[in-house]
């Protein structure tokens, strides 16, 4: 079930973005929601790609729901800010770790927050939900045999 | 400068003749008999994923383009472990289950189709041809920058040194050579990142200079489109799912199990090697708007500027290093995965095997970087296009037929025969009528994103078409591996 919920997800993300891309053909030009279905339309494309992959069975994706679910809301927030908030960089403006606002939100949100999360929690199931000792020795028993039916 | 250059190349011949010592069948040289442990293949993964690009043409993008050119590395927060979940495991396991060593392998067997086998070999060494020009080029710049001896000899003294490891030691030269040219990248952004600090009174500061003279710069976008942004971002984090370089090194991890901390170590040696990318691109910007460095004659001109200009000539030279370290780790991966496709994966397309595929992979490794550096002598600007246009291949070609076949037994032959078939149609008939001024897109859409856009919609819709024949078309241990 929650394979067959991330593929139509990830077809219907991959629609929005043809969508958002279709729009830029517009003679009047690029309408102002074309880029707000990328911001909606990737990051949660990318959710859905994850989801496929660390599936397992009727035993769905567990914990990494959260995983999943924290990496897209800041994907869609952080890209989201970056075409909500208003230009006011300046001098006089505010600075977070040295960049402006909308910049900080954009690097450290979006460049950095996934990988104190994503990669710590694939390390964390990598057991339960990836690959444990049992699943590899079952792939290595089919080879054998497979191997001993096709020597002579 | 010289010396330090002179040093650098007498390393990379020492492991290369310890390498060529190691390697005495195909499966050595291909997929180094599958034997590389944790670190030295996370290392030499980062080394193959970032090119010369990273090192110049990046800071000098960021130097035109502001932070919106940040929106082609900051997926790297995610591609890793997106690229560990969706294919390391499985490709990994078809290693186990079938003893494959390329990825058109994989995908010949997960569709039980020759064809399918064929078709991504031919786009992937499409692909490749324009990327090892790419990096050909770019190694004729730098060992021209060391030793100014000319682009031309630069082109051919880089492909040379690059051929003799890559053709006598194989992937294992390689893979130890990316080590050694990884480590270096990455002591050189770390020590370059903190200098470009040091120098410009820190992060803040650097902001504030270029706050007052050009605010635009510092938006969420630079001076590039939303949309263009969000597009790099599309392009480079899903498509990376289809990069051969980096998907190849998954086959090749002696224990699968230590995949467990792969895409940690990768990502956190990628954040590493990225910081020259942002720094310098900043960096300069700021540097120059202040008066502290000359104007640029090129955004090309950003990195060397600096290093030429305010740094010490040691750290200058680490870098320069760095540079054709990187370009020559690429050069050696995309040699050998071409050297693959010809000996290993056209024949079996045909129905036919190369007896001797060690003897053919090397010759044909030469072959590959001789045409390389003659297309990268002869192209001029066209040699760019050939980077761009290899990247977007790989991505429209292989990431539904790949990413989500592995992961999905609904998808079906014939829905990945037609999916890679419009990645390659498209992006060839798109970039080259783009390249040719023929066609313009609007701003913000890139034929690469098109091109995969348009790879998936194909690829699920004739999948669905032709249902009926999915289940049947899967062999018993490719099933094991996809459910695992």
């Amino acid at each position: 079930m929650t394979r067959r919920i991330s593929l139509v997800v990830l077809f219907l993300s991959i629609i929005a973005i043809a969508i958002g891309y279709g729009a830029a053909f517009e003679k009047g030009g690029t309408p102002s929601w074309a880029p707000w279905l990328l911001a909606l339309g990737i990051p949660v494309a990318l959710g859905a790609i994850m989801v496929l992959g660390a599936v397992r069975g009727a035993r769905g994706i567990g914990p990494l729901k959260f995983a999943f679910a924290f990496v897209i809301l800041i994907l869609v927030v952080g890209f989201g800010a970056a075409l909500a908030l208003p230009a006011t960089e300046s001098t006089v403006s505010r600075l977070w770790l040295g960049l402006p606002a909308r910049a900080a939100i954009v690097i450290y949100g979006i460049g950095l927050l996934p990988i104190i999360v994503l990669p710590v929690a694939y390390a964390l199931t990598f057991e339960a939900m990836t690959l444990s000792a049992e699943d590899l020795e079952r792939v290595r028993a089919m080879a054998r045999d497979n191997r001993a039916h096709t020597q002579p | 400068m010289i010396a330090v250059g002179l040093l650098y190349f007498a390393v990379i011949v020492g492991i290369s003749i310890w390498a060529a010592r190691r390697t005495r069948t195909a499966n050595d040289f291909f997929v180094a008999g599958k034997g590389i442990g944790l670190i030295a293949l996370t290392v030499a993964s980062v080394s193959v994923s970032v090119s010369g690009f990273a090192f110049i043409g990046g800071p000098g993008f960021i130097y035109a383009a502001g932070l919106g050119a940040m929106y082609i590395v900051l997926p790297a927060a995610v591609t890793n472990v997106m690229g560990a979940w969706v294919l390391a495991k499985r490709m990994r396991l078809l290693a186990e289950a079938r003893g494959l060593i390329t990825i058109p392998d994989a995908i010949g067997a997960r569709y039980r189709s020759r064809g399918a086998q064929g078709l991504s070999a031919v786009a992937i060494l499409v692909g490749i041809v324009g990327y090892l020009a790419t990096n050909a080029l770019a190694m004729g710049v730098v060992i021209n920058a060391i030793f100014g001896l000319g682009l031309g000899w630069g082109i051919w003294i880089g492909m040379g040194v690059t051929l003799a490891y890559s053709a006598s030691g194989g992937i294992l030269a390689g893979i130890y050579n990316d080590v050694f040219q990884g480590t270096l990248m990455a002591i050189a952004s770390v020590l370059v990142f903190l200098f470009v600090l040091s120098f410009g009174g820190g992060l803040g500061e650097i902001s504030r200079t270029i706050l007052a003279h050009d605010s635009v710069f510092l938006g969420p976008w630079g001076r590039l489109t939303p949309l263009a942004a969000l597009s790099f971002f599309f392009v480079f984090s899903m498509g990376s799912l289809g990069q051969p370089q980096a998907v190849h090194k998954y086959y090749m991890l002696r224990d699968p199990l230590q995949l467990k901390w792969y895409p940690l170590l990768k990502t956190l040696g990628l954040v590493l090697v990225l910081l020259l990318y942002f720094s310098v691109g900043v960096g300069v910007k700021a540097f120059v708007l202040a008066g502290r460095l000359p104007p640029l004659k090129s955004p090309d001109q950003a990195t060397p500027t600096l290093l030429l200009n305010v740094t010490p000539v040691v750290l200058a030279a680490l870098v320069f290093s760095g540079v054709a370290a990187a370009t020559m780790s690429a050069a050696n991966s995309f040699m050998n995965i071409g050297a693959a496709i010809v000996t290993h994966d056209l024949p079996i397309a045909l129905g036919r095997r190369v007896k001797n595929e060690l003897r053919w992979g090397r010759a044909v490794t030469v072959l590959i970087a001789v045409a390389a550096a003659v297309t990268a002598q002869r192209s001029g600007t066209m040699v760019a296009f050939l980077g761009i246009f290899g990247w977007g291949l790989f991505a429209s070609t292989l990431v539904p037929a790949l990413a989500v076949g592995l992961n999905w037994q609904g998808a079906t032959r014939a829905g990945a025969i037609a999916s890679i078939a419009t990645g390659l149609i498209v992006t060839l008939a798109l970039e080259t009528t783009s390249y040719w001024k023929v066609f313009s897109f609007p701003a913000g859409v890139t034929a690469s994103a098109v091109a995969m856009v348009s790879s998936f919609l194909v690829f699920f819709v004739v999948s669905w078409l032709t249902r009926g024949t999915a289940a049947a078309a899967i062999d018993p241990d490719i099933q094991l591996v996809m459910d695992v």
